[in-house]
């Protein structure tokens, strides 16, 4: 099985889960910038974190032969925050940098006139940019908060195909996929989503435009329930082209080409970091002097 | 590893061999190309003469290779005749076939040899195909014998450019024993991609190099500054093709000035071989300059420029091509296709087989960012000492590479600090950028990105970094598992002080009944003065 996790917080989540997310077939990864459960109440937070993921955590990736890429922008719950509000300004020259394959997560929170504009606002570098974008749906009052997440995207221009919905479930999946946007689900252990629901309407909905991740952050999650999905999709009969389908083909597709999918040059799976012919790291505790 | 500076024999025509391998030892060439034929050598000499030769290259400390380019050996009357191009050529085939044998008797591995002029009248196409059946069993016999054939392509000839000799290598199937011999000098007169695109082509089957300096307008060879060769241009390019045999002046008409020539040319070379300075403004040490304790050869053990640096100094093709006439004309406008430059021109390690995650000698992009730092540079492209104004037309430059430092990734890091060892080494550093320069390997060091850390150990750190920062870089990289062959000028610059921590960090390994890594005993081994 060979997994792209399009949705995963990879800055929270520790070195076992880069070597558990290996072993379960993953080989890349999609990490969009989101809040960090501490306000940040400064733009230079930010620069510091929209650097971290395509700088260190990209390299700490790749030191476990995992492909890491970036969905740069500013989030729902900060865009309400006028000390954040100035990261606009710096998110335009993030959108050309290496491993950044779309604009987001982006999206409302709790839909107020800050976050449209917010939201209007990366749209419109989205289309600059030549990226899709990547919306998450509210928590609360989501099928409002998706129903308006469409109304905006189509106001700005972009095509329903350059942009995924996330954090769906049985009652706005409809919606999304009548769109012609990329439905997009979170499999958590309790909330949102799970492996056999998500089954359920793969039936019902078919693979097409279909996007399973684990969205694991440094909340209760779980790193392998897309690999988790896969198995139980299997189980319920799919083929192993579906799931490949799903876990692998259809991301690859929705976010296109930016992304780096070539296996890490040097990595050897079941090795530590840093075999003799490679770079060292310091991932590693323990053989450093 | 790196190539071998020698000398033609041919050059040497006035002198007989003895004397002749003698001044070519004690001038400093590493390497002997010697023209099997009058007056040096006769082809069937009795065993016991090829004995005495073979000992004696030995002793000089020579490696030898053989060339076949002899005029009137095999016909008294028509110079190179008979041709393998020609209907009739048993005489050729023979001198060849022993050519192979005695490059076997005497320890070479390479004989050179060449196609043929096209006789009047004759037909090209069957002169091709006569060549193409005779090299067939040349190169049979060649491979039997562990010698790689170098075909050389000449102006005039029916094998007269690089293309030609491949397509000729191809159509017999690109025979390993078969190779092929680039005359630097010839690139200005018949490639259409001049040295550098020969060169390039070559690569993959490159087994000899000659080089002298030449007219563009005609073939004619003569000594270095006498021609239209940019010397310094075609040694980035030599050094960007990964090449590591001989590379033998070839000035066949001068023997009348052949002691002169040999230290000229063994000059001319040396000058205009991009090499580490070891003299950076910022040493607390001095060494020894390299050039005043020469031993014979030496020039074969000077640093290359590393693959990183060539590849930036080579001419740039395509996309890449086109975004150094934006950025040269503007430099304001660097930042899009710095950005943009690794999904244009791809990530490749320049030397995959050695070093697969392009640490070490990077990678196409870093050369290709390098590149753009370089054209953003006034001056830089001339490759002479004229210092840049840093404030060129409006464009502050320091602040324009620190920028794109700051707000880089790693890729981007990599490339400016690529740039700044290219701009090290066609000498276009002006104070303010040595000083930037300073400040982002400060930075770089800091990191535990070994890609960072080997990027911080080339060409500038061994010109400009103190020598505590450079000590810390070079153990630095040990500790990440990075080969020491990331750092420029690394025997220029490891002193005792290097060599205790080495050795401390050795002792600590052992302690701990841990490994050492093989790299510390490159290190601890250096005994010279800090």
């Amino acid at each position: 099985m060979r997994i792209l996790d399009p949705h995963i917080h990879m800055t929270s989540r520790t070195t076992d889960d880069y070597e558990a997310l290996y072993a379960a077939g993953v080989r890349a990864v999609v990490e969009p910038a989101f809040w960090l459960g501490q306000p940040r109440t400064s733009v230079g937070s930010f620069v510091d974190y929209f650097d971290a993921l395509i700088g260190w955590e990209r390299f700490r990736a790749a030191q476990f032969g995992i492909r890491h890429h970036a969905t740069i922008g500013l989030n729902p719950k900060e865009a309400n925050d006028p000390r954040c509000r100035e990261v606009l300004e710096v998110i335009p020259r993030y959108l050309t940098k290496e491993g950044v394959v779309a604009v987001g997560e982006l999206g409302y929170d709790a839909m107020t006139p800050q976050e449209d504009q917010v939201f209007a606002a990366q749209l419109a570098m989205a289309l600059d940019a030549d990226l899709p974008a990547l919306v998450h749906t509210p928590h609360r009052d989501k099928l409002a908060g998706t129903r308006r997440t469409l109304d905006v995207v189509r106001e700005a221009g972009l095509t329903p195909d350059r942009v995924l919905v996330d954090h769906l479930n049985e009652t706005t999946v409809g919606l999304v996929r009548d769109a012609g946007a990329w439905a997009g689900f979170s499999i958590y252990p309790d909330t949102k989503m799970d492996e056999v629901r998500m089954v359920a309407i793969l039936r019902e909905y078919g693979l097409d435009r279909m996007i399973v991740n684990s969205a694991a952050d440094w909340g209760r999650s779980d790193p392998l329930k897309t690999w988790r999905t896969g198995v139980t999709m299997l189980e319920a009969g799919f083929t192993e082209d579906e799931v490949d389908q799903v876990l692998w083909r259809n991301p690859v597709e929705f976010f296109g080409a930016n992304l780096i999918l070539d296996p890490v040059p040097g990595f050897i799976a079941g090795q530590a970091p840093a075999p003799a012919e490679f770079a060292g790291s310091s991932v590693l505790r323990g053989v450093r002097a | 590893m790196t190539w071998t500076l020698g000398y033609g024999t041919n050059g040497l025509g006035d002198h007989p061999l003895p004397q002749a391998l003698d001044l070519i030892a004690e001038t400093g060439y590493g390497a002997v190309a010697l023209t099997l034929g009058f007056p040096h050598l006769d082809p069937w000499a009795e065993p016991d003469e090829l004995h005495r030769v073979h000992r004696r290259v030995d002793a000089l400390g020579l490696t030898l290779v053989i060339e076949t380019g002899t005029r009137f050996l095999l016909d008294p009357r028509r110079k190179h005749a008979p041709a393998l191009v020609d209907a009739e050529a048993d005489a050729r085939v023979a001198y060849l076939r022993r050519a192979v044998q005695v490059a076997e008797e005497l320890g070479a591995d390479t004989v050179q040899f060449f196609s043929g002029v096209l006789t009047p009248g004759d037909d090209a196409a069957a002169a091709r195909d006569r060549l193409l059946h005779r090299l067939g069993s040349l190169v049979d016999v060649a491979d039997r014998h562990g010698i790689r054939l170098a075909l050389e392509p000449e102006p005039g000839m029916v094998v007269e450019t690089v293309a030609d000799a491949l397509a000729i290598r191809a159509a017999l199937g690109d025979p390993t024993a078969l190779g092929l011999t680039v005359d630097i000098g010839h690139c200005l007169v018949v490639e259409s991609g001049g040295v550098a695109g020969a060169l390039a082509a070559a690569a993959p089957a490159l087994a000899h190099v000659q080089i002298d300096d030449m007219p563009s307008s005609h073939h004619e060879h003569r000594p270095f500054g006498d021609g239209d060769l940019d010397l310094p241009a075609a040694l980035i390019a030599l050094d960007a093709t990964g090449y590591t045999g001989v590379v033998s002046v070839e000035l066949p008409r001068h023997s009348w000035d052949a002691p002169h020539l040999l230290r000229h040319s063994h000059d001319a070379i040396a000058r205009a071989r991009p090499s580490t300075p070891t003299q950076g403004a910022a040493m607390t040490s001095t060494t020894p300059s390299p050039a005043s304790t020469a031993p014979p050869g030496s020039i074969s053990r000077t640093d290359p420029t590393p693959p990183v640096v060539a590849a930036a100094l080579a001419p740039p093709t395509d996309w890449l091509a086109e975004a150094i006439g934006v950025v040269h004309q503007d430099p304001r406008r660097l930042g899009a296709p710095f950005a943009l430059a690794a999904r244009r021109v791809g990530r490749d390690a320049l030397r995959a087989d050695h070093d697969p995650g392009g640490v070490v000698f990077g990678t196409v992009a870093d050369a290709a960012r390098a590149a753009l730092v370089v054209a953003a540079v006034p001056a830089a492209d001339t490759g002479s000492a004229r210092r840049p104004d840093p404030h060129t037309g409006g464009v502050d430059l320091v602040d324009t590479l620190r920028t794109l430092y700051q707000q880089g990734d790693t890729g981007e890091r990599r490339g400016v600090l690529r740039g700044l060892d290219a701009l090290t080494v066609v000498d276009a550093l002006s104070p303010e950028l040595i000083a930037l320069g300073q400040e982002l390997a400060a930075d770089a060091l800091r990191t535990n990105d070994p890609s960072l850390v080997a990027a911080a150990t080339g060409p500038f750190a061994a010109a400009h970094l103190d020598q505590h920062t450079w000590r810390h870089a070079a153990v630095k990289l040990v500790f990440q598992q990075v080969s020491l062959d990331a750092v420029a000028g690394l025997a220029d610059r490891a002193d005792a002080e290097l060599a205790r921590m080495a050795g401390d960090l050795a002792a600590e390994r052992r302690a701990a009944g841990r490994p050492v890594p093989d790299d510390l005993a490159r290190i601890a081994g250096q005994q010279k003065e800090s």
